[in-house]
């Protein structure tokens, strides 16, 4: 019996669709792989059967670069879940190569604004086990404005 | 989405259709038992006791009820045995889509008059709308997707919607305490509604964040309690005793790309969704944002409403803002919106509540809130995408 992992607060399951179970393998594996459309070039988040942009089954599971930029942020003070007592950030990134996820940012954290940061793809385990893809800064973006990638409507 | 093609509903929907009846539940009093430790009643109760209250304001029978449209929260075939009719229409949707369908089907002779019935126990059920259990655990996407990163509730969707919004377009984040701030004031003039008792912007600013960069008066209460409706034709309409409140024009356009990856909620905002919905019900109602007396938006938290009167033409985008700050929506202010409180204050019945409020104001039964010579009320929601548009008229 491991004391440790029956203690461990469980981070809440990952939803496990057919095509999410590839995805996760990788992320074990310390390699996010996402569908990459043969046809389009379109890159998919969340996995899915067919490409959303021309419908093509024809989809290639590659590494992603882990680079992205960060679109938004917030803060939980308020604890929903026991793997993550507030308070605790999460995230969501456009990866470079165009889909958007949601994750954390490990620290240090950045003053100020967070949006427009680069950031950095790391792999974190969970103390219950789970591996999840998280960010942290890429070097030199922990201070002053970094906002070529947000998306800022000119009005 | 500049590829979507400009379509319109068929004129023939404007003014097809009008409400003849309105009712709810005593959510007030519902709000202090369940606290109490009570349950007052089901989902399906609540729903059958505003269905009572509605027959009754409108003056009719049961039997005279050919259609019925269930809210999402109760099955259809139970709520149509609980309040005992056999409809030859029926269907199930939200608030703002049951108002849609029921003007189609009865344009359509579908059902000459339709009951519209909504029922909800989730304070006393204690639903979850965040946590291990939101939404029923791993059953949807949207934010359940991102729950093993600790994303959960919709108040954190919002939060990051927000956070972006006022990045792309401006929005300095204490404006937002004008919403709270302003349907207080009308709450606090409505004998319904469940928190009466007015904040300053002081008080919203001192206030807790629940999901940061939102506040707790940011957020809709949940409680218990039930709405229904009663729509008919515009030519049936016309022989009840109330004066029957049309329903001019509607619009919708939904944005799924990218919806479980929250793309257009972080980088679009639904502007294009409300755009494309506000074109079609304008085109129809033949008038627009200028001509509304009272504007109602679906407010799970306040900032649908900053989104909603840039994306509907009330302000220019990136003005919401301003707007808030120096024309105001709250009593006196320029733009009189959710004027029974919404669902920050008056009650969450998740926009069912907004649509007999923009009953009673177009019929003058507001009271201390009426707004003076209403003609027409804009109702709009944009959960999760689905722009969508209703304008009641006299």
């Amino acid at each position: 019996m491991t004391e440790t992992r029956t203690e461990a607060p469980r981070t809440p399951a990952p939803v496990m669709g057919m095509y999410d179970e590839v995805m996760w393998q990788s992320i074990r594996d310390g390699a996010l792989q996402l569908q990459h459309c043969t046809s389009c070039g379109t890159v998919l988040y969340p996995p899915a059967p067919v490409c959303p942009h021309c419908l093509s089954t024809k989809l290639e599971w590659r590494a992603v670069s882990g680079r992205g930029t960060v679109l938004s942020w917030v803060v939980f003070h308020k604890t929903y879940l026991e793997a993550y007592p507030a308070p605790y950030n999460v995230i969501a990134v456009r990866l470079d190569e165009g889909a958007v996820m949601v994750s954390n940012l490990e620290p240090p954290l950045p003053k100020g604004n967070w949006i427009g940061k680069k950031v950095k793809m790391i792999y974190h385990a969970m103390l219950d086990g789970l591996v999840l893809p998280r960010f942290v800064l890429e070097q030199g973006d922990d201070a002053g404005p970094a906002r070529a990638q947000c998306n800022r409507i000119r009005v | 989405m500049s590829e979507w093609k400009a379509a319109s509903p068929s004129k023939a929907l404007r003014r097809a259709a009008a409400v003849v009846g309105v009712g709810h539940s005593d959510w007030v009093a519902d709000w202090k038992r369940v606290r109490n430790g009570e349950k007052p009643t089901d989902s399906y109760g609540y729903g059958a006791i505003a269905f009572g209250e509605a027959l009754k304001d409108a003056g009719i029978r049961k039997d005279e009820i050919d259609g019925l449209i269930v809210g999402p929260t109760t099955a259809y075939e139970r709520m149509s045995e609980v309040i005992g009719i056999d409809p030859r229409w029926g269907d199930q949707a939200d608030a703002v889509l049951s108002v849609a369908q029921a003007v189609t089907a009865v344009q359509a002779g579908l059902a000459e008059t339709i009951a519209l019935v909504y029922g909800n126990d989730q304070r006393s059920a204690q639903i979850q709308y965040g946590g291990p259990q939101a939404m029923g655990g791993d059953a949807f996407l949207s934010y359940v997707y991102h729950s093993p990163w600790g994303l959960t509730s919709q108040g954190a969707l919002y939060a990051l919607t927000f956070r972006a919004f006022c990045d792309a377009r401006g929005f300095e984040p204490d404006d937002l305490g004008h919403v709270a701030v302003a349907q207080r004031g009308w709450s606090s003039m409505n004998p319904n509604a469940v928190m009466r008792k007015k904040i300053t912007l002081d008080e919203y600013r001192e206030s807790r964040h629940i999901c940061e960069p939102l506040r707790l008066y940011d957020y809709c209460m949940i409680n218990d309690g039930g709405v229904a409706l009663i729509v008919t034709t515009a030519e049936r309409a016309a022989r009840f005793g109330k004066p029957p409140v049309y329903i001019e024009a509607i619009g919708r356009r939904d944005l799924n790309h990218g919806a479980t990856s929250l793309e257009p909620r972080l980088t679009d905002f639904y502007l294009s969704a409300q755009q494309d919905c506000a074109r079609q019900a304008y085109e129809m109602a033949g008038f627009g944002p200028a001509d509304m007396d009272v504007f109602q938006v679906y407010d799970s938290f306040s900032v649908h409403v900053p989104l909603a009167l840039e994306g509907y033409g009330y302000c220019a985008v990136g003005d919401a803002g301003r707007f808030l700050r120096e024309h105001g929506i709250g009593p006196g202010g320029r733009l009189p919106t959710n004027t029974g409180g919404g669902h920050l204050s008056e009650t969450y019945m998740q926009g069912w509540a907004h649509q007999i409020e923009c009953v009673r104001q177009l019929r003058g039964e507001c009271g201390e809130r009426q707004v003076d010579n209403c003609r027409h009320a804009h109702y709009t929601s944009d959960v999760a995408g689905k722009a969508v548009s209703i304008i009641y008229s006299r």
